[in-house]
């Protein structure tokens, strides 16, 4: 897709929301195979429980992937300049994972327009799961 | 953790992005975008998902061994961050150079002692371009994960 223009972008404006699940352990256990995280904690129910967990539970990662997608979709995956994503709480089987973006700041720099935005990634309570932040550089 | 380790760098690592890979990794996080799948689909070919590279943290254990981890249970991925400067595509061989950028000693009411170590990956295409840099953050807390 192509990028949205700077000028065309305004403070405070957000995409779509991206709706991810109800995730299951075989979501989890084909990021473990496609990401290699092989941390038993996230597909080995038996291990996890033994270690005080309720049950596997989500890779962080796996939540970042969305929060990348989000973005990707929003200003075009060739806009991206930087994504950090700020692990807060785990998420589990059956969770729904809702990530917002919103655009915080626009600023010139160097000849590059550059759009800063915040991310959050929530469950089907409110928690957060994710609180992060992106910069794209946009025409 | 071992606090002197921060400064240290490894020797660097290499390895080939490949196109059935970055599907897989895309399939995995529901991504459906043909730019991940369709060498037509932009004019550099099947880029990588913006979190595809951290797929390639896990295995040179070099770093993370440096730090001198007693028992990992105790370590939580606080923070990942990327930072783009051309895009990575299927076909690319890159070289990636890893340095521990520091370790601080901080005291969190909750969690007891943490320390707190900033692994910084600077990744290069074979065309000696910088395509990326990745920086996980690893906490190391007085409590196992779980508890």
């Amino acid at each position: 897709m192509t990028a949205p223009s700077f000028d065309a972008v305004k403070v405070g404006d957000a995409p779509p929301p991206l709706v991810c699940g109800p995730l299951t352990r075989t979501d989890f256990v084909r990021y473990a195979g496609a990401s290699l995280d092989l941390n038993p904690n996230h597909h080995d129910e038996i291990y996890a429980r033994a270690n005080g967990n309720r049950s596997v539970f989500g890779m962080g990662m796996l939540a970042g992937g969305y929060c990348g997608r989000l973005m990707a979709d929003w200003f075009g995956h060739a806009a991206l300049a930087r994504l950090r994503i700020r692990f807060v709480s785990r998420f589990w089987p059956d969770d729904v994972l809702t990530i917002t973006g919103r655009v915080t700041a626009k600023r010139k720099i160097d000849g590059r327009r550059l759009v800063d935005c915040e991310i959050t990634c929530v469950n089907q309570n409110g928690d957060i799961v994710i609180s992060g932040d992106a910069t794209a550089a946009l025409p | 953790m071992d606090l002197s380790a921060a400064d240290k760098t490894f020797p660097p690592y290499e390895f080939r992005v490949e196109r059935g890979k970055i599907k897989e990794f895309a399939d995995a996080i529901g991504d459906p975008n043909p730019i991940y799948r369709d060498p037509g689909a932009t004019t550099s070919g099947v880029v990588a998902p913006p979190t595809f590279l951290r797929t390639f943290l896990h295995e040179p254990r070099t770093a993370s061994e440096a730090l001198k981890v007693k028992d990992w249970s105790y370590i939580v991925h606080g923070e990942q961050e990327f930072e783009y400067f051309a895009p990575v595509v299927a076909g690319d061989v890159l070289t990636a150079n890893e340095r521990i950028v520091s370790i601080t000693e901080k005291e969190s009411r909750r969690a007891g002692k943490l320390h707190i170590a900033v692994i910084e990956t600077v990744f290069h295409n074979q065309r000696g371009e910088k395509v990326q840099v990745a920086r996980r953050t690893l906490v190391e807390t007085g409590q196992r994960i779980g508890d």
